[in-house]
């Protein structure tokens, strides 16, 4: 079984990342900068209507407007769509504005139907139905364990609670899309895509052509979160754009598009009971919960995932279940696989009643978690970041701080698989001493390159600089979609292979014992003029899976306005092996700002009576800015002895979780909804003026 | 967006005659092109104003300061002078959107902004201010709406400048027809009040010139509160300015934002403030005039609450 080397100097190090200086200076091109020769913009026509009959779409005008190479439908003949935002059309044009002036020339005859876009109206028999075969409100699934009946009645303490949570964005700052050049030849798209095989297989299919004629590149790509695995409806319309412009096609999404069509978090509603022995140990739960995926979950990703399901009762064993979830259909855009799909959502309902079992019994949080996660990493984490936070001076009584700006601390804890396998790996070293390492994977601004720089750096014993990294091509050696927090744990042993390969290869032929560092120039002439070629792949023993972690959070919350301030983060997280520490705790910073954009800004808007988006902007759909960011301090378990297992999804978590909870405890009421609005925390404080009435009626 | 001319002004009355009926004033382009971009504005013309003499500047005379039209928002918020002088302009000034925004962003275009209702500003929802049939946000998600309106628009205006200079008793000086006229905060925006396709009571081709402070030895404050730290609109905002001799008051007056589709201001609430001691009692009252004919929308009623921390907040800061 191979072994990570006991002497890293590069491994586990705060190298900078390898591409931080193309990317600082703009040098670095992601798909949305690709210009090939002669490229057109691409836009879309999507439904305004929320749900409709759509008879009939004349593209005759907008293929005169000048500057207009190609218009096409997304599909022929008639067709019903189900939500605002829906792909009807496209146009590929020489300018942004042309492409605009032919959306807004293209007659669409649509007959409007009824729809439904808020999960409580869509739960109602009476209201439109989504789909005509189906009720809104699928079957709930039933899971059930022991005798929960009788189990409630043995408890000393029994707490309920109702939590909502959103319907939540993914927003990358680089919106989905594609350049796409099809010729005779084949097609080549430079796609902003977390899986350059899946793009490339659902292109092929799509559009009926071997994969060995589809190319598809992903050199620098800015995020996705889950949202970005399949070529999308909007790439197979750039590919059939470029086909009948006969000229490269770029179409990236609008941010209005984003908030459409291309995936979200499915929101729930959780109803939760549970109850803890006189010990403190739980010994029953029931949960009853619904929540929303649009009109079905995936959509046209191939990250899978995206249903209205979550895990429950999360973290924690409990011997007496019963769990029944259901999914409510409305007329809005599929959910998709979104950073650690359902956990979040499993982990904000479960560790607030947690909190409330905690303040019935009067037993400090922590000690609660510690008596009940079955996780002995997570015990240690907790006591570990529990003296770090400095829990014990900080943690009072539920409202207890004095003045209007109350003060409370929470905490929450979380579970992830990562893992990974598969990735195969080839390099080519060459008699000048210089070294190229090709994998199929790509970098989501994870951190791949740098991952794979500084393992070869080490085995090598080169400098991380010396190390050409390529990734993203369809050309190099397979790895897989860059999902499920798998990434480096499936590319970091190939590396670790190919490189001992390598090392091995030129050792033998360059007739030198030790070919490493200071002898590796000197090996590498002794080449001739061919480059030697290695492969590699992935091996057991170098990774593994299963990363748990906790947070802390203190939060500030003014009572006179409801107005949440996070002022601290104490994140300890486990991650076996860290290959790169830079960007691995740039993982934990991102993970930790989107958390709490999900536990005080984030959600999407639906007007019921137009079934638009609302807030389709950064404008209202608020992310967290700048001034919002609290101080964080992570803590990264060291355990080297585990290999490599991924992180990039376990640390955004429980951060919601753990700030509604120190909301709670500052406040002495909990807010029960994401996102913890001022409006929220003024109601729970019973200051909010309720509606008058004459304005009721007209609700 | 939709093909416009585009053309330069030498001067304010040139700057009318180019607008004609359908043209529009282009200065820092903040609010304009974004409306633009979405279709919700489709000017014929452009009319730059950018080089017009005189609207760039900020001038001070024992009585009065001046402040162009053309002025950013940046140069109020960096202003040493204005800062002493007042203090609820500049920290009025200071929470309008991004840096970025206010280094382009002018007083002018702050004060004739258009309404940021997520209806309104909608490319495919066609309201009741866009000249549609209805307002939906009486029906459907209200919570950054009006609480005081006087016809069926609950659109709130949004200029933070109008907050601070409305307490400040500051006239705007428009050119209307021929001649440059004044107007109080109060008439610039009293349209809106009754009118709901109106944001303010400019008229086509009515161009801001300048904005006056009269100097009257007051204290001023202004503070606003938004869901985010910054970068953010507010949920609710208050400016208040009054003379301070001791522990009381005169001449004060409270201006509440993003409450109605006017600078919201009650003439019994200020005249209640006159001569008094700011104590607790004194100040609930005071919020209490305020908001009595509050009107609260299913969504929000959490706007109350926070109009009467602003309310203290900002009559403490005074009394500090």
């Amino acid at each position: 079984m191979p072994s990570w080397p006991e002497n890293r100097v590069h491994i586990g190090s705060h190298a900078k990342r390898i591409d931080a200086p193309a990317k600082v200076t703009g040098a670095a091109k992601y798909s949305s900068d690709v210009q090939p020769d002669g490229w057109l913009y691409g836009m879309i026509l999507r439904s305004k209507w929320a749900k409709a009959k759509i008879t009939k779409i004349n593209l005759d005008k907008a293929s005169k407007v000048p500057g207009i190479k190609a218009a096409i439908l997304d599909r022929e003949g008639e067709r019903t769509v189900r939500y605002y935002g829906e792909e009807l059309a496209a146009v590929a044009g020489t300018s942004k504005q042309a492409c605009l002036d032919a959306l807004r020339s293209i007659d669409v005859e649509a007959k409007e139907l009824p729809f439904v876009v808020h999960e409580d109206d869509a739960k109602d028999e009476s209201s439109a139905r989504v789909w005509d075969d189906h009720p809104n409100l699928s079957k709930p699934r039933v899971r059930e364990q022991g005798e929960v009946d009788k189990a409630f009645s043995e408890c000393a303490t029994v707490v309920e609670g109702f939590f909502t949570t959103p319907v939540q964005l993914h927003h990358p700052l680089e919106t989905h899309g594609n350049t796409i050049s099809w010729t005779d030849e084949g097609l080549t798209a430079w796609s902003s895509t977390q899986g350059i095989g899946s793009v490339q297989d659902g292109l092929a299919n799509n559009l009926k052509l071997q994969q060995n004629r589809v190319r598809v590149i992903s050199e620098f790509m800015g995020g996705g979160f889950g949202a970005k695995f399949g070529p999308g409806v909007e790439g197979s319309l750039a590919a059939r754009l470029s086909q009948a412009a006969k000229a490269p096609v770029k179409l990236m999404l609008t941010r209005f598009d984003e908030a459409l069509a291309v995936g979200n978090r499915p929101s729930s509603f959780q109803k939760i009971k549970l109850g803890a022995t006189s010990d403190g140990k739980l010994h029953a739960f029931e949960l009853e919960s619904y929540g929303t995926a649009g009109i079905g979950s995936g959509g046209s990703s191939e990250g899978g995932g995206g249903g209205a399901e979550f895990p429950a009762p999360y973290i924690y064993k409990v011997p007496n279940i019963r769990v029944k979830q259901a999914g409510v259909t409305i007329n809005a855009g599929s959910a998709r696989a979104f950073r650690a799909p359902g956990h979040p959502t499993a982990s904000f309902g479960m560790e607030s009643i947690m909190d409330e079992l905690a303040a019935k019994m009067s037993i400090d949080p922590v000690e609660l978690r510690i008596k009940n996660d079955p996780s002995e990493v997570r015990q240690k984490e907790y006591r570990l970041g529990a003296e770090r936070f400095g829990w014990k001076e900080k943690y009072k009584k539920a409202g207890s701080s004095a003045g209007p700006i109350k003060t409370g601390v929470g905490c929450a804890g979380a579970t992830w698989g990562g893992g990974g396998k598969g990735t195969k790996a080839e390099a080519s070293i060459n008699p000048d001493g210089s070294i190229e390492i090709r994998c199929g994977t790509q970098d989501l601004g994870t951190g791949s390159k740098t991952v794979i720089a500084l393992i070869a750096a080490d085995i090598l014993g080169l400098k991380p600089e010396q190390i050409l990294v390529r990734v993203g091509d369809t050309r190099y050696p397979p790895s897989g979609g860059s999902g499920g927090s798998t990434t480096t744990a499936s590319v970091a042993p190939a590396i670790y292979d190919l490189c001992t390969k390598a090392l091995d290869e030129l050792q033998k032929q360059s007739g030198m014992e030790n070919a490493r560092g200071e002898n590796w120039a000197a090996a590498c002439k002794k080449l001739g003029v061919n480059p030697l070629t290695v492969s590699g792949q992935w091996q057991e023993g170098l990774s593994s899976s299963g990363a748990g972690g906790v947070q802390f959070a203190e939060v500030d919350v003014d009572t006179e306005t409801g107005f949440v301030k996070v002022k601290k983060i104490t994140c300890v997280q486990d991650g076996g092996l860290i290959v790169s520490k830079l960007t691995c705790e740039s993982q934990v910073n991102g993970g930790i700002l989107m958390g709490i954009g999900y536990a005080l800004y984030e959600e999407r808007v639906m007007d019921k009576t137009s079934g638009v988006v609302l807030n389709p902007n950064f404008e209202t759909y608020k992310l967290v800015g700048l001034s919002d960011i609290p101080e964080i301090d992570i803590v990264l378990l060291d355990m080297p002895e585990r290999g490599v297992i991924g992180i990039g999804e376990p640390v955004t978590i429980p951060t919601a979780a753990a700030v509604a909870n120190a909301v709670a405890n500052a406040l002495g009421v909990r807010v029960g909804g994401l996102p913890i609005t001022p409006a929220r925390v003024l109601e729970v404080l019973g200051k909010t003026k309720t509606t008058s009435e004459d304005s009721k009626e007209k609700v | 967006m939709k093909a416009f001319q585009y053309v330069t002004a030498t001067s304010p009355a040139s700057a009318r005659e180019l607008a004609g009926g359908d043209g529009r004033f282009l200065a820092g382009g903040m609010d304009l092109l974004s409306e633009m971009k979405e279709y919700i504005t489709q000017p014929k013309t452009l009319v730059n104003i950018k080089s017009l003499p005189g609207l760039n500047q900020i001038e001070s005379s024992p009585s009065t300061w001046s402040i162009g039209a053309n002025v950013t928002i940046a140069e109020i918020e960096d202003h040493p002078e204005l800062k002493k002088v007042f203090p609820g302009l500049q920290q009025a000034a200071a929470e309008v959107g991004s840096r970025q925004i206010r280094n382009l962003g002018t007083v002018g275009g702050n004060l004739a902004q258009h309404s940021r209702c997520w209806y309104y500003r909608h490319r495919d929802v066609l309201c009741l201010k866009k000249g549609g049939d209805m307002c939906y946000a009486r029906h459907g998600d209200n919570r950054y709406h009006s609480l005081f309106t006087g016809n069926t628009c609950i659109s709130p205006v949004v200029s933070n400048l109008a907050v601070a200079l409305g307490a400040l008793g500051a006239n705007v000086i428009v050119q209307k027809a021929e001649k440059p006229q004044s107007m109080t905060i109060a008439e610039l925006y009293a349209e809106a009040w009754h009118n709901p396709e109106a944001h303010n009571s400019l008229e086509p081709g009515d161009l801001i010139l300048k904005v006056e402070l009269p100097v009257r030895q007051q204290r001023s404050a202004y503070l606003q509160m938004s869901q985010k730290s910054d970068f953010d609109w507010a949920l609710v905002s208050c400016a208040a300015a009054a003379k301070v001799d001791g522990n009381k008051l005169s001449q004060a007056r409270i201006v509440l934002g993003v409450v109605s589709n006017v600078p919201y201001q009650v003439e019994a609430a200020n005249k209640f403030l006159e001569g008094k001691e700011l104590d607790d009692a004194t100040i609930a009252k005071a919020a209490d005039l305020l908001l009595e004919k509050a009107h609260v929308q299913p969504f929000n009623g959490y706007k109350i609450p926070i109009a009467r921390t602003l309310i203290r907040r900002v009559l403490l800061q005074l009394k500090a």
